[in-house]
């Protein structure tokens, strides 16, 4: 297995000197967020997830969780790093103090989500359920519920969970059969199956807070009828608020997975079980929608994460393993053979492993840096202007960057060759992690749908107008800039097409919906790639900047430069193909029968 | 996962209709004796029988369990020894094999057809008896006959299995720089000792000997890939009358724990001054392994196919069943409380780049088989000269074309299933993990880039990439105008290669470093165009029997879509190719 170093260099070029969160956070109050205190935490938080995390990654993924009648047991030494982590104060960094946070930025504990996804994925599924399920609660919890629950799911005490799937209903939630009856006092008694509940059950903490969608009797049919439940494992105590009499939920099973197989994935079945609404009735799926913004850049930031342990094992593996001499004669002449990274074959698997990580990250921060505006920006016209561009980005990065990291982590498996496909080694394990993250929390052709019907023609094409005039902004100050010219204008010319894109499947979707779903994937991923090529070009631009500056470190802003070239040569003209494929419309994939398609 | 059934239908079809293979037979008499369209459509039929019927429901199963090490001895899966013994009595092991020694006498074209069927129905299981063919095709070629009638006919009838020991613990890619070694022997034999790792079916209790073609040195031997021989090590020594006689100094010291192909055994193999018997001269080691080479990279490719035909049987059938959502044009089963979710656009286009990408590859690797067969059985020199060098630069293609597309395919094949395909009883997953290795093993598709752009186009000077090419163009100049659809896409995807191509030729002149820079997307854009071709030929029958049944309809649908969604790939990987190598090395090692 590759050890984990978080990658602190990069995190700082972005963090301080491309998106200079330091004047952000200024900005918006964050007071407690100064330069030294975000630096002390990133150094803090990289330790914890090398020294703690790292280390039970693989055997995490030998042993598994255990399931033994109702029980679940999380692999040695989970336990004891929930605990560490919880006693460092990381589950509340980003919590509201009202109730033990510490009111840092959401930014900031996306960074450390990054280190932590990284280090362990499976392992920070628990506190990422919990983050989750902290902010459903804090957006449409009574004051009571949050004195209740809030609480001790911010202290790390308890933890979380998000229960939406069930047998027959992933995608569609609309045709959920969990039923929620009112009693007497005001609860309601819950019944129903729920499945793929990540962090359902588990030996991690003191008490469990499920979030549980769920119908009343006399629901309306449809996504109308669906309310929003809290529903512990034990009761809270009335008296001392602490872990109480249990509830009537039990955990049936734990799925055997491709990946992820530390987090427990668990069927949940409620019988009778005592839950309190949470919201108002019947508005369950907009509680939840609250947090998608978030889970969802979180679920994306999984891709880089994954990604990004891949780039590390490649690397170091590339720079030893000796096989062949060069093309253009030998490079280590002492040895055998030289050292793979030599051959130009290798060097493109590492530098897309690169281009796709370091960009994604710049996309990743960019989006946070956004969650920061619209949690906290003073002007409802600057929180709006953020709730837009969230909008817009947030299913870009679900599904671009998750099918990015997939690409990267094979890249990284295939580095390795032979030794790739064998566990001990640990990159097979990286890229059977990642292959949830294109499926889960939305498949990534829903985020497409999300993407190109709901966000940007639903608002007819306003919120794609909110993005594109950015980077048209951003061209024409930069149309000048001779070393590049290139690349600006390339740039230019994506962002014009974007929008005549945009215009022609709007158009053909006017007199076939079909349009939309058959250009939706193909869409996306062109989107993701000119934005990626923005955030390149401001990389280039702030490397270019401090190396004329001779402000030091010439390696590394060397290196981003490189790396920008490979990008805008090597991986954006992947555009003309999407561009391709979404302007092909629906005809030749919906004409054909389901019997045809069967032959 | 969804019981396997033999695509024969689409298999007669590419043999029968498209390359009227029998008039391919007829022409070549070691064939014309042996194999007819009855005989071969009653051989696939069958095929397709032992397959589904006995193999394919120990695939799931031989996962979970894997294969278990014990003390030197390897167990497979349970069902395995039994099924394997079925198969070999069918004769399938030795289906391709020589006649002289017991081989059923098939062309490769048909034995491609089961390969791809065994795989499909349990890749893992597959190994055993490719490994065992791949070892009878050295042995056949290269051997003595002593060794080939000790040998060959129990290999043939599944009795005795084979392993191909090449790789080494420092060197896979590298097999100039291997470690184990020849000691001649007064009697003419060898001891042969070091350690070979990745030896898939290295050990197994399926058959009662296994029969080890190992790489290795001999003491006065050139340094480098020349100084390699190869040697037949027997796990169990035979005596004169073919009887099994002492152990031979080999071990089994341990299996590989893999991502996926778990019930195929990958072992470490520890040769201990065990007898050996040389193949061929000394130091011509490479040369009798590559003899083999073509047909194994081919048959490896096709393993990107069978997982990916299994995907897709899958995938049509849960998304022809699992309701979820209304389409967007409206209620479909307007009886049920969501409609399947085959009516909503997007899973659509996942199914249907399978389905183009799986039918594209069984008609681009029985194209490529029946190269192999032409190579092999013709008669005329210059036929069998265009096709040796059609083989040679169509093999690397294969191999790392389909397997890539492979893993697209099952990737795809899970994603339909949602948060069902990612957990292990419903089996998609396992198909991507067995994918998987498809694109590493037996030269990893980076290495088969280099080939095909470095020795195979650029070493000919183009001359083989351009009997490709020519036969396309001849197609498409005498294509009807009916045809047009399909016709001016290829024109334009064929223009496209020989552009990247010209340029490649050019540009390796000045720096060598331009041929692994633009390798693996040339090879990719180079399969598009394959794959369009197919389609091209395809849809030409189609279009002609479009009335008779719906399949050609189906056919007809896929290849327009084929050319819509998928073809256009080929401008970013152009566009890339175009960039050149400078971008690769404008960093240090140290740099990345």
């Amino acid at each position: 297995m590759p050890d984990y170093k978080a990658p602190m260099r990069d995190m700082r070029f972005l963090v301080d000197e491309v998106f200079d969160f330091h004047t952000s956070y200024a900005a918006l109050g964050a007071t407690d967020a100064s330069p030294d205190m975000v630096s002390a935490i990133l150094e803090e938080g990289a330790k914890f997830c090398e020294q703690v995390l790292a280390p039970i990654n693989r055997s995490g993924d030998e042993q598994e969780c255990q399931f033994d009648n109702g029980v679940v047991t999380t692999p040695e030494g989970f336990k004891e790093a929930f605990a560490l982590y919880v006693e460092g104060g990381w589950n509340g960094l980003a919590a509201d103090p009202a109730y033990g946070g510490q009111g840092l930025p959401h930014s900031l504990g996306l960074m450390i989500s990054e280190m932590v996804g990284a280090s362990n994925t499976s392992w920070g599924m628990y506190p990422g359920l919990t983050h989750g399920a902290m902010s459903a609660i804090h957006a449409h919890g009574s004051e009571a519920q949050k004195q209740t629950y809030l609480t001790k799911l911010t202290e790390g005490t308890w933890t979380g969970t998000m229960c939406l799937t069930e047998a027959h209903c992933g995608t569609d939630l609309g045709i959920i059969k969990t039923r929620a009856v009112p009693q007497a006092d005001g609860s309601y008694s819950l019944t129903g199956s729920k499945i793929f509940i990540s962090a359902g059950e588990h030996d991690m903490s003191q008490n469990i807070v499920h979030l549980v969608l769920a119908k009343l009797p006399d629901a309306p049919a449809g996504t109308k009828g669906i309310s929003l439940f809290i529903v512990p494992k034990f009761l809270p105590d009335p008296a001392t608020g602490e872990a109480g009499e249990r509830n009537g939920v039990s955990c049936g099973s734990i799925e055997h997975k491709m990946g992820i197989k530390a987090s427990a994935t668990c069927v949940i079945n409620f019988d009778g079980a005592r839950g309190f609404l949470i919201g108002e009735l019947n508005k369950g799926l907009n509680c939840m929608f609250t947090m998608m913004n978030h889970a969802r850049l979180g679920t994306g930031m999984q891709g880089l994460c994954l990604g990004e342990a891949s780039f590390q094992g490649a690397i170091k593996y590339a720079n030893e393993r000796l096989q062949m001499r060069s093309l253009t004669g030998p490079k280590a002449p002492e040895k055998a053979a030289d050292p793979i990274i030599v051959h130009p074959d290798v060097r493109r698997m590492l530098l897309t492993m690169k281009a796709f990580n370091q960009g994604n990250r710049a996309l990743a921060y960019f989006t946070a840096q956004l969650l920061d505006q619209a949690h906290r920006a003073d002007s409802a016209e600057a929180r709006e202007e953020a709730e837009n561009l969230l909008a817009l980005l947030t299913p870009i990065c679900k599904a671009f960057m998750t099918e990015t990291g997939l690409e990267v982590t094979n890249h990284g498996m295939q580095v390795f060759g032979g030794h790739g496909f064998i566990r001990e080694w640990g990159m097979e394990q990286l890229v059977r992690d990642c292959r949830i993250a294109p499926i889960y929390e939305g498949t990534n052709g829903i985020q497409a749908l999300d993407l190109l019907g709901r966000k940007v023609l639903g608002s007819q094409g306003k919120l794609l107008r909110g993005f594109t005039r950015i980077v048209h902004k951003f061209c024409e100050a930069q149309a000048a800039n001779p070393q590049f010219s290139t690349y600006v204008s390339q740039l230019s010319g994506l962002n014009k097409q974007w929008g005549e894109l945009t215009q022609q499947i709007g158009m053909a979707a006017m007199k076939n919906p079909d349009e939309v779903g058959a250009a939706s994937m193909d869409y996306l991923m062109f989107s993701g790639y000119v934005i990626l090529a923005y955030l390149w070009l401001r990389m280039a631009l702030v490397a270019s900047d401090k190396l004329a500056a001779g402000s030091g470190d010439a390696e590394f802003y060397q290196a981003k430069l490189a790396t920008c070239e490979f990008y805008f040569k090597r991986l954006l003209p992947r555009t003309a193909t999407h561009l391709a494929a979404a302007q092909a419309g629906s005809d030749c994939m919906m004409s054909m029968s389901a019997e045809s398609l069967a032959f | 996962m969804a019981d396997y059934k033999a695509p024969l239908r689409d298999m007669r079809f590419v043999l029968n209709e498209v390359f009227e293979v029998s008039k391919l037979w007829a022409q070549l008499p070691a064939l014309a004796e042996v194999v007819d369209e009855e005989t071969a459509n009653a051989i696939l039929e069958e095929a397709g029988k032992v397959t589904a019927g006995i193999i394919a429901p120990l695939n799931r199963s031989g996962d979970e369990e894997g294969c278990s090490w014990s003390n030197g001895a390897v167990k497979t899966p349970d069902g395995f020894p039994q099924a394997y013994k079925t198969y070999a009595e069918g004769g399938w092991v030795g289906v391709g094999g020589d006649a002289m020694f017991g081989g059923m006498g098939m062309p490769k074209v048909i034995s491609a057809q089961v390969e791809e069927m065994v795989n499909s129905a349990n890749l893992s299981f597959g190994l055993y008896p490719m490994l065992t063919a791949g070892a009878c095709l050295s042995i056949n070629a290269h051997a003595s006959e002593e060794l080939k009638e000790k040998y060959l006919p129990n290999m043939y009838a599944g009795t005795w299995a084979g392993s191909m020991c090449l790789t080494e613990p420092h060197a896979g890619t590298d097999l100039g720089i291997i470690r184990t070694k020849a000691e001649p022997q007064a009697d003419g034999s060898y001891k042969v000792s070091g350690t070979k790792i990745f030896i898939t079916g290295g050990e197994h209790d399926l058959t009662e000997n296994i029969i080890h073609l190992v790489l290795a040195k001999l003491p006065d031997a050139p340094a480098g890939p020349k100084g390699i021989s190869l040697f037949l090590v027997p796990k169990f020594m035979v005596n004169a009358d073919g009887s099994l006689g002492e152990a031979n100094s080999l071990s089994c010291g341990s299996i590989e724990h893999k991502m996926g192909i778990k019930a195929s055994a990958t072992c470490v193999m520890n040769f201990d001054g065990a007898t050996g018997y040389i193949i061929d001269a000394p130091n011509r080691g490479l040369a009798a392994m590559f003899t083999m080479m073509n047909y194994e990279r081919l048959g490896v490719g096709i393993q990107g196919l069978s997982t990916g035909e299994r995907s897709y049987q899958s995938a049509i059938e849960y998304a022809r069943e699992r309701i979820q959502s209304r389409a967007p044009t409206g209620p479909v089963a307007t009886d049920k409380a969501a409609d399947p979710i085959i009516v909503h656009p997007d899973v659509r286009r996942m199914l249907l780049t399978m389905k183009s990408l799986n039918e594209g590859g069984r008609a681009f690797s029985s194209y490529v088989a029946m190269q192999l067969d032409t190579a092999k059985f013709s008669e005329d020199p210059a036929t069998r000269k265009r096709a040796e060098e059609l083989v040679a630069l169509l093999t690397p293609v294969a191999k790392a074309f389909l397997t890539d597309v492979g893993l697209e395919t099952t990737i795809h094949g899970q994603q339909i299933f949602g948060g069902h395909g990612f957990i292990r009883e419903w089996g998609q997953e396992q198909l991507v993990r067995d994918c998987r290795i498809t694109q590493i093993y037996e030269g990893t598709n980076g290495i088969q880039a280099l080939d095909l752009v470095g020795r195979k186009v650029i070493g000919s000077g183009g001359a083989f990439y351009k009997h490709f090419a020519d036969e396309i163009k001849a197609f498409t100049d005498s294509a009807d105008s009916s045809l047009s659809e399909f016709v001016e896409p290829l024109k334009g995807a064929i223009s496209i290669l020989e552009q990247m191509t010209a340029d490649l030729l050019e540009r390796a002149k000045s720096n060598p470093n331009e041929i692994g820079a633009a390798s693996v997307e040339y090879l990719h854009a180079f399969g598009y165009t394959a794959y369009a071709y197919m389609w091209a030929l395809m849809a030409r029958t189609a279009l002609a029997k479009q009335g008779e049944d719906d399949f050609y309809a189906s056919k007809l649908g896929t290849a327009r879509f084929y050319f819509a969604r998928i073809l256009p790939r080929i401008h970013s990987l152009s566009a890339s190719v175009k960039a050149g190598s400078e971008s690769l090395y404008l960093l240090d090692a140290a740099q990345f």
